[in-house]
Formats: structure tokens, C-alpha cells, sequence
């Protein structure tokens, strides 16, 4: 290490290449953050369903993606996805479905969590005064059951921009991507990457903190 | 059956998975009456409520509303239909008072006659406003729950309740989660509305309501009626042994 030459200038040299590759790093992550609350939305439904086959059907599902690796499934995505369906899918369509599809089994879990954590006596006593299911579980129970599930679903946020330093493996301009090209032109890869993984700490950091705050602003009450 | 029989069980009984927990258990409700379930733990005082309350369906026999079959072990389309039309009529207060905690004092009041009831918000609001001050709360209105101590929490789970204009009002175990010394407002609160002339089945531990607001008093054990009387004539002189042993626990 005594013998390194640090050339930290690379990076502010190259500062707007690799800011362009984090705001893309963002975009990814809010995408699919907002698909993955929909998908998660839809298995959380068939894992609640009072039909078998859809149960069986979300469960499946949710156990296929929790037990197979990301990139695995990017990759497939990616490579397979395609073939089957006879069309083209750029890298960049390809690592947000492959995201959201991930993602979507463990938001699907928050959401049922969040309903489960709303007591039963609640929806009793609504039941008792005459609401309908519907009106009690959109009245009653999913108000509650959203103010639990915000604090989980930022974490996800967290979690998907760490996830979509995966996108670098299928050539998506991501942060990480960035980084791989910048440190093949210019042979500094130690300033390069430790600068990403800085860039990467700072935002999710105070994220993380933020969360954990606000979740125990919530189980006060 | 009398004309102004308003609620009752018909040899109803209840079974959770192996354990029977409701044995034939016959009961009425006349209009105007305080009936007090009293009895010990785990007899079935709060399981006959629930069913009453069609939380619960019976295992066998059913549940009469004004002399309709609302509840039943095996339901068709006629009791599921007379139980919604009444379903609403039937006021529950609960052990654990349930309120929204989501919902300020007032939104939780208003939420049922608005959408089952169809009341605008101005007059819903209205009434709630009049039943907030009955129950001693007005200043509460905009509170949330969670601000408001257990015994002012179950007056409001009783202004929730009374702003559907029940015609009946179950009680389970409503003074059993609170300390002592905030029992007494919700009792009152309860007997203000006996003398109003509300119909009342009371789950309770409190024997000197059920002595002195009760008009019928009636002694659960294991499942089933061990014993039914005038509140005076059941605490002055039981007839069973059960029921002697049940008393002697509240006599020192």
C-alpha cells in the first residue's frame, strides 16, 4: 500500500459520469419500489384469498422468488424471458421487472403483516355496528394497516438501491455500471469504487436511521 | 313467547373443536329489562354474548331477534338476510373497548351511522355531539383514542354503540379491564341508560350492579344456566349449592 499513488482527482473529473449513473441508481429503485407495491399488492390478495387455488397460487410464487438468488433471477429475466415470449427486453426493462418481481414477494409479506397486526376486536366492533367487509377493511382495517407498513416499505427503498448495483452485470448505466467502465478507462478502481460505496452508504445510511426513528415513533403509540 | 320478547337463545350451544363450551343455554330478553349475566370464568357468559351479537355462530339451536331466526347453526338465505336488516340493532360494548385508534372520539362515534345508516355528517355529527355529552365527553370530540383513559375510552365504545339507536345493548365484561377507580363512571353511565329504559344483557363481575340495576339475574357455570331469579331473591337466597359457592367469593 506504501507504494500506492491515491489519484482522488479521477473522481471529480469524472464527477457528472458517475452522478448520472446514481440519479439512474434512483430511478430504478422509485420504479420499482412502486411496481413492487402493486405486485406485492396482487400476492398479498392471493395469499389472503378465500380460494385455495389462489392461495396455493401466491404461495408458490412467494416462495419461488425468496428462494432463488437475484441475480439468478435477473438473469433469466434477462436472457430467458425473451426467448419464451418472443420479444426483446433492453437491460433496462429487464433489471426493473427482475427487481419488482423480487421485490413484490417480500412487500406482499409487509402488507400481510400490517393487516394481521390490525387487532381483531376492531374489526369486530365494526362488524358488530353494521359495516359491511368491504366497508370495515378499507374504513378500519387498511388505514391501519398502511401507517404500519410505511416504515417496512421505505426499508424495501433501501434495500432496492442496493439491489440495483446488480443492474452492472446486465449493462445497465447504474451507478455501479459507471463505475466499472470509468475504472476500465482510467486503471483506478480503488478511488472509484470506494468513492460508489461512500455515495451508496450516504443515501441509504440516513435512510436506515430515518426509518428506525419513525418505527419507534410508531410502536409508542 | 311473550310480545315484547326483543332477544333470545334457543337451546344454544357452542363446541371449539372438542370443547363444549355452551350447553343448551335458553335465554330471553324482554324490552325494558337489565338481564346480568354473572358466573365465573369460563363458564360461557361471554361466548352466549358473542353469540347474541352473531359474532359467533351457535353449534346448535338459534338466535331470535323479535321473533325471527337471525342466527343459526346452519344459515340460509332468510336468517342471513333477517340478521343483516337487525344486525345493527343489537349495540356491543366490549372488555377491551375496540375503539379506531385511527379515528379521533367523534370519528369514531359518527363512522357507523354515516355508512350503514346513511346519515349525513351534519346531523350524525349532531347526535354524536348530544351522546358525547351524555356520557360526560363532549370536550374529548377531537381526541384520539390513545389520549383518553380506559374508563373514558369505554363510555365513547358506549356513545359508538348508542349512535346506532340499538335496540338492545350487550355488555361483556365492559368494567373488567378497567382499575377500579374508574369503573365507577362507566357503571354509572351504564345504569344512567337502564333507568332511561335501554334493554340490557350484561356479562359481569360487578355484583352490585347486577343487585341493583338488574331486573333479572342470571348464574352461568360450565357452559350452562345453573340458576335464574330476581336479583334480590339470587343474592339473598341461592338455590344451589354453585351458586352459593360463586356468592361466598364476593363476601369478604
Amino acid at each position: 500500500m506504501t507504494s500506492y499513488q491515491f489519484r482522488w482527482d479521477t473522481i471529480p473529473q469524472n464527477f457528472d459520469f458517475l452522478m448520472s449513473g446514481m440519479q439512474m441508481t434512483l430511478l430504478i429503485s422509485a420504479i420499482t419500489l412502486v411496481l413492487a407495491m402493486l405486485g406485492g399488492l396482487v400476492i398479498a390478495l392471493l395469499d389472503m384469498s378465500k380460494y385455495r387455488a389462489a392461495r396455493a397460487a401466491g404461495l408458490t410464487i412467494g416462495e419461488v422468488i425468496r428462494n432463488t438468488p437475484i441475480l439468478v433471477q435477473l438473469l433469466w429475466v434477462y436472457y430467458v424471458l425473451p426467448i419464451f415470449l418472443g420479444i426483446n427486453i433492453n437491460a433496462f426493462t429487464a433489471l426493473v421487472v427482475g427487481l419488482s418481481i423480487y421485490s413484490s414477494a417480500f412487500i406482499a409479506e409487509v402488507y400481510r403483516a400490517g393487516i394481521q397486526a390490525v387487532p381483531v376486536g376492531h374489526r369486530e366492533a365494526a362488524q358488530v355496528l353494521g359495516l359491511s367487509p368491504s366497508q370495515t377493511f378499507m374504513r378500519i382495517v387498511l388505514p391501519q394497516a398502511v401507517r404500519m407498513t410505511l416504515p417496512p416499505l421505505a426499508a424495501n427503498f433501501v434495500q432496492l438501491i442496493k439491489y440495483s448495483s446488480l443492474g452492472a452485470v446486465i449493462s445497465v448505466g447504474e451507478i455501479t455500471r459507471r463505475g466499472m467502465e470509468l475504472s476500465a478507462s482510467t486503471f483506478r478502481p480503488l478511488e472509484i469504487f470506494t468513492f460508489i460505496a461512500v455515495v451508496y452508504f450516504f443515501i441509504c445510511w440516513p435512510l436506515a436511521m430515518g426509518i428506525r426513528y419513525w418505527e419507534g415513533r410508531l410502536a409508542r403509540r | 313467547m311473550a310480545e315484547t320478547e326483543l332477544i333470545s337463545a334457543e337451546a344454544l350451544s357452542k363446541r371449539f373443536a372438542a370443547n363444549l363450551v355452551l350447553k343448551q343455554v335458553t335465554l330471553s330478553v324482554t324490552k325494558g329489562e337489565v338481564v346480568c349475566v354473572v358466573g365465573p370464568s369460563g363458564s360461557g357468559k361471554t361466548t352466549l354474548l358473542r353469540c347474541l351479537a352473531l359474532l359467533e355462530t351457535p353449534s346448535e339451536g338459534r338466535v331470535t331477534m323479535s321473533g325471527e331466526t337471525i342466527s343459526a347453526a346452519t344459515s340460509d338465505a332468510t336468517i342471513k338476510r333477517a340478521a343483516k336488516a337487525v344486525r345493527a340493532d343489537i349495540g356491543m360494548v366490549f372488555q377491551h373497548f375496540n375503539l379506531w385508534p385511527h379515528m379521533t372520539v367523534l370519528e369514531n362515534v359518527i363512522e357507523a351511522p354515516m355508512r350503514v345508516r346513511g346519515a349525513d355528517r351534519a346531523s350524525a355529527i349532531e347526535s354524536a355531539e348530544a351522546l358525547l355529552e351524555k356520557v360526560g365527553l363532549s370536550d374529548k370530540r377531537d381526541a384520539y383514542p390513545i389520549r383518553l383513559s380506559g374508563g373514558q375510552q369505554q363510555r365513547v365504545a358506549i356513545a359508538r354503540a348508542l349512535a346506532m339507536n340499538p335496540k338492545v345493548m350487550l355488555f361483556d365484561e365492559a368494567t373488567s379491564a378497567l382499575d377500579p377507580e374508574l369503573r365507577r363512571e362507566v357503571l354509572l353511565v351504564m345504569r344512567q341508560l337502564a333507568t332511561e329504559g335501554m334493554t340490557m344483557l350484561v356479562v359481569t363481575h360487578e355484583m352490585g350492579f347486577a343487585r341493583n340495576v338488574g331486573t333479572h339475574v342470571v348464574f352461568m357455570d360450565h357452559g350452562e344456566i345453573v340458576e335464574e331469579a330476581e336479583p334480590e331473591t339470587f343474592f339473598t337466597q341461592p338455590q344451589t349449592d354453585r351458586a352459593r359457592r360463586f356468592l361466598q367469593q364476593f363476601e369478604d
